[in-house]
């Protein structure tokens, strides 16, 4: 009688690898943002223009959407992982209230970055 | 039937008990620079929403940053985001394409690397970051030892 040995990937076997898989993206991604933002510019010379500078060019405008998915994703789930590991127990809940919280704020700031900043209400 | 706590304190206490070495210290500092640039990641993003949804607020978002407490904050963001990426990059490259690697000897020698290529990369940003912050908040330091200002 055959044996069936191949599992279908589950959710947490393509999650595991897709972790790794955009925290190498990541790496590129998130360092050249701090790069630019924290070391180079600097927090004294950011102001709203300075962003509305920036989205107005649609390059970046895509650099920080994709910025802001995988990032954000990579670490509420990391988040997930951690907080289910010391709170087994509230596993489910866990998992419900931090997926809700990615999908909400990451809509909050992708909202922001396509509608761009507002500078004349500043 | 163990109280709703239990699971918590043993993980803790385990951290605290557990004689891992360099694994260990590389899983601990590996959890705290992930969850702590996910915690400023989270404040971030919304501070930066309020460009579109509240311009006005903007402003005084990016003062709190300017504070010279805040600014020696962002340069231990800048250094958790540089160790959390090396790091990382040794665990995806093992656990992808050289499982085997996993062995304790080598890992040991690989934590100790990515620590040092995360100092030697952050020694020069977070030194610039430094003498920003200082040139900002406190430039008569930097005249007393004749720099700058």
């Amino acid at each position: 009688m055959a044996v069936r040995t191949q599992l279908q990937p589950s959710f947490e076997t393509i999650a595991w690898r897709w972790m790794r898989y955009s925290g190498i993206l990541l790496i590129p991604l998130a360092w050249i943002h701090v790069l630019i933002q924290d070391v180079i510019v600097g927090v004294h010379k950011i102001d709203i223009n300075y962003v509305a500078m920036r989205w107005a060019n649609i390059g970046w405008q895509v650099y920080d959407i994709l910025l802001l998915a995988f990032a954000f994703a990579h670490g509420m789930y990391g988040l997930r992982q951690v907080s289910i590991e010391h709170f087994p127990r509230a596993r489910r809940w866990l998992s419900v209230v931090i997926f809700l919280l990615w999908i909400v704020v990451s809509i909050i700031g992708a909202f922001a970055i396509i509608a761009g900043a507002r500078p004349e209400l500043a | 039937m163990a109280p709703p706590s239990s699971a918590f304190r043993t993980t803790v206490t385990g951290y605290a008990l557990y004689k891992g070495r360099e694994g260990q210290y590389a899983f601990l500092l590996h959890r705290l620079t992930g969850l702590g640039t996910l915690l400023f990641l989270i404040i971030h993003i919304l501070d930066t929403s309020t460009v579109y949804f509240f311009p006005s607020l903007y402003e005084h978002a990016i003062e709190l940053y300017r504070n010279p407490i805040f600014m020696m904050g962002e340069i231990a963001l800048v250094f958790s985001v540089i160790y959390h990426g090396v790091n990382g990059l040794r665990i995806a490259i093992i656990d992808l394409w050289a499982p085997s690697k996993w062995a304790i000897g080598f890992t040991r020698n690989a934590i100790r690397g990515t620590l040092l290529l995360s100092l030697l990369l952050w020694a020069p940003a977070g030194a610039w970051m430094f003498y920003n912050m200082l040139l900002n908040s406190f430039p008569e330091v930097l005249r007393s030892i004749g720099l700058g200002g």
